[in-house]
């Protein structure tokens, strides 16, 4: 059995370790590996006509090569957003340029399955989030065999409830918010923390759970800013050092206002959210004459090497997602369910959308963390 | 002397200021049998008279802690005050017969100018920077060296799974020690600090060049305070020392690199995280040297002068050198690094 593996989207902790475990688990049974550069980009963009090419799209994962990839972060297969059932006409690869129709975006399925006919592959493992899986979902509906592996930071794949990567974020967010505090405190200052989570508010809510700072905004709830800055000049004053710490998600918005967005979106139409922060501590400050930190932490939450818990997760995910490649077991999502680990219909990330339950996670009014129950709840609470 | 002696610390947070406040409290009191008085919020508690008297017990289990037990400010007597009048009661209400500052080139300053008007000051010299001439290193330093050479560790594996150009912006107001050190460490593909001049064409050819061979990514070390590329600016507000607070130049150059090269290129800008947290063994040990020299030269009726380390060596320096000049990263450093630009 040929068994391609890819990943896509933002690379997480605990990917390389990911495809080792796949590799390890298949190798002795004789099974082979082949790797999938640049995610679905790789695929896109290989050419079956030009055979030399294959080296730059495709890789032989042997025991061998993987054998110390989980040492670094990362991801050795690289990653990409490309989506080829939404490819933008200034990215569609030159030889298939000439049989292009219209102003795009194209769908380049038909040309998907060739290259994964050409490449003889019997099953394929893709590692993402929501978008980078709904192309995995549409090759299963093609006919194609898949197993798709959950990994996003934001924990936000629908139907498990579990994405590699979300531990390391809230755990690099709780230690950066720490760190923050002496400087925060030395000045009396507001700290305003912006972490990256864009639709879902889930790294930002549990990180400010765990971290207690003061408030915390999240993309599901717009925010008042004078309510806001009233809070935190209280909070201030009530601490013993005189700060205050926000935590507040790239994708939360003022009361009224729109989703702070710059740059040019990408292949899925995502743009790149950021600047909410900066304004808000601009809006803060204007309001409290209070002087601010502002601190993204952006890219340093989810690049470099996984903790436990996402090793541990990457490679049970990854053996299982081996065992049902090999069981002819296909078309299921790998997933934690009440605790445990088993596999779902690939169809379910596209059932609905996981987000934050509000109403038991957090205080709208307060602007804070507020669990009612924790008995019943899954591990990570929702 | 063996009287009240005064220590504050002033300016930015810097990793291991409670390991000097910690030494010069300990040696005053325990080896010279000295009172200390403890200075809070910087110029602002002298000014306004917020004191504590510090003895051995309450320094005690501060020597890892990151932060000041004393706070700090920006506050400047001679900008916000009378000068030395407006701290003239704070001193003889408590006896102050020395002051020991803890602080960067402003407030080692502001410290010259008091001793001119008359109290006796050492300086400890604190800024992560490690711009401050006539020591070869600041405590504060080595921390922050390593927290930004473990982000650039991460950010480099990050830069290769998407294949993109990612700036590592770090502090470094006029000098670039930081990002020098940082890109030496880190393996970076490119550094911009203030001391040199740079073309982004060249930089943008560097970077191709490396992805015509293969390697398509890029990590880039960004000091705060190089210039940004013409046409643009960053907005800058001064603070109370009349420096300018920097950060964000990293967004002004990573759209120019992106256009120049065709590559995706992304910005983190690593801000206070450099200042935060516990410091490492070397600027422990760095601070508790600074810290307990502070309080002999001060007890042994030194004034005017500033603590430093050259070589291996705890030296004096007179306060008016210290604060002439800051010092700027040696260029053979700097081709160090570029060795590797490739």
């Amino acid at each position: 059995m040929r068994i391609g593996i890819l990943t896509g989207g933002g690379d997480v902790p605990g990917l390389n370790p990911c495809i080792k475990a796949v590799v390890n688990r298949v190798a002795d049974q004789g099974h082979e590996v082949i790797g999938i550069r640049r995610g679905w980009a790789g695929i896109l963009q290989h050419n079956p006509e030009d055979p030399e090419s294959a080296s730059r799209h495709f890789l032989d994962l042997s025991p061998e090569v993987v054998r110390t990839i989980d040492r670094t972060g990362g991801t050795m297969l690289h990653t990409s957003r490309t989506n080829p059932q939404r490819v933008q006409t200034e990215s569609v690869p030159e030889f298939l340029r000439g049989a292009m129709v219209g102003d795009g975006p194209h769908d380049y399925t038909d040309h998907a399955l060739r290259v994964l006919e050409d490449q003889r592959l019997d099953v394929l493992i893709p590692i993402g989030g929501d978008d980078t899986l709904s192309y995995g979902q549409r090759l299963h509906e093609e006919g194609f065999p898949v197993i798709a592996i959950p990994k996003t930071m934001d924990n936000d794949v629908h139907g498990t409830e579990y994405c590699i990567g979300f531990s390391t974020a809230v755990t690099r967010g709780v230690q950066f918010i720490t760190n923050l505090r002496t400087a925060t405190g030395s000045h009396e200052r507001i700290a305003v923390v912006e972490l990256f989570g864009r639709n879902s508010g889930e790294t930002s809510l549990v990180t400010a759970y765990l971290s207690g700072v003061d408030r915390a905004l999240i993309s599901e709830v717009p925010f008042d800013i004078d309510k806001l800055s009233a809070f935190l000049v209280e909070d201030r004053a009530k601490n013993p050092s005189k700060y205050a710490i926000l935590t507040i998600s790239e994708g939360a918005q003022l009361i009224g206002g729109e989703i702070v967005e710059t740059g040019e979106a990408d292949a899925f139409g995502h743009r790149k959210l950021g600047g909410i922060g900066h304004i808000t501590a601009d809006l803060i400050k204007e309001r409290t004459g209070i002087s601010m930190i502002e601190q993204r932490l952006g890219y340093l939450m989810r690049s470099g090497s996984p903790d436990s818990l996402d090793l541990m997760v990457a490679i049970n995910y990854a053996v299982m997602a081996a065992d049902l490649a090999m069981e002819g077991a296909t078309g299921r999502m790998v997933a934690l369910r009440g605790g445990t680990y088993t596999s779902v219909p690939i169809s379910v990330t596209a059932e609905g959308e996981k987000r934050v339950d509000v109403d038991e996670l957090y205080d709208r009014s307060e602007y804070r963390p507020k669990v009612r129950h924790v008995s019943g709840k899954p591990m990570f609470l929702y | 002397m063996s009287g009240v002696l005064g220590v504050l610390t002033a300016g930015g947070d810097c990793p291991g200021l409670n390991a000097v406040i910690r030494a010069v409290v300990s040696r005053a009191t325990e080896h010279h049998g000295a009172e200390i008085v403890g200075i809070l919020n910087g110029w602002e508690g002298l000014m306004d008279g917020r004191t504590r008297p510090l003895d051995r017990d309450d320094v005690r289990g501060i020597l890892q802690r990151g932060g000041t037990i004393l706070g700090t400010s920006r506050k400047d007597p001679y900008v916000h005050g009378e000068g030395y009048e407006s701290v003239r009661h704070t001193i003889e209400r408590n006896g102050i017969e020395s002051l020991i500052v803890i602080g960067g080139d402003g407030t080692l300053r502001t410290a010259l100018k008091l001793s001119e008007d008359g109290l006796p000051v050492v300086g400890v010299p604190k800024t992560i920077d490690n711009d401050i001439a006539a020591t070869d290193y600041t405590f504060g330093f080595d921390t922050a060296l390593s927290i930004a050479t473990d982000a650039v560790d991460r950010i480099a594996t990050t830069a290769e799974s998407h294949n993109r150009i990612m700036l590592v912006e770090v502090m470094g107001r006029t000098k670039g020690w930081i990002a020098t050190y940082a890109a030496i460490a880190g393996g970076a593909d490119a550094l911009l600090i203030p001391e040199l001049p740079y073309d982004l064409d060249t930089i943008a050819g560097i970077l191709k060049k490396r992805h015509r061979q293969g390697r398509t990514y890029s990590v880039v070390v960004v000091a705060e305070g190089v210039a940004p590329p013409p046409g643009r600016e960053v907005k800058n507000r001064l603070d109370a020392f009349g420096f300018e607070r920097l950060g964000g130049v990293a967004y002004q150059i990573a759209p120019e690199l992106e256009q120049r090269t065709g590559f995706e290129t992304r910005v983190t800008v690593l801000g206070h995280l450099q200042r935060g947290g516990t410091p490492t063994a070397f600027d422990r040990v760095l601070g508790t040297r600074f810290g307990a020299a502070a309080a002999d030269i001060a007890l042994a009726g030194g004034d005017r002068v500033m603590v430093a380390v050259q070589g291996d060596q705890m030296v004096t320096v007179p306060l008016e050198e210290a604060c002439r000049t800051v010092r700027g990263v040696d260029e053979t450093l700097y081709e160090l690094a570029a060795t590797f630009f490739n």
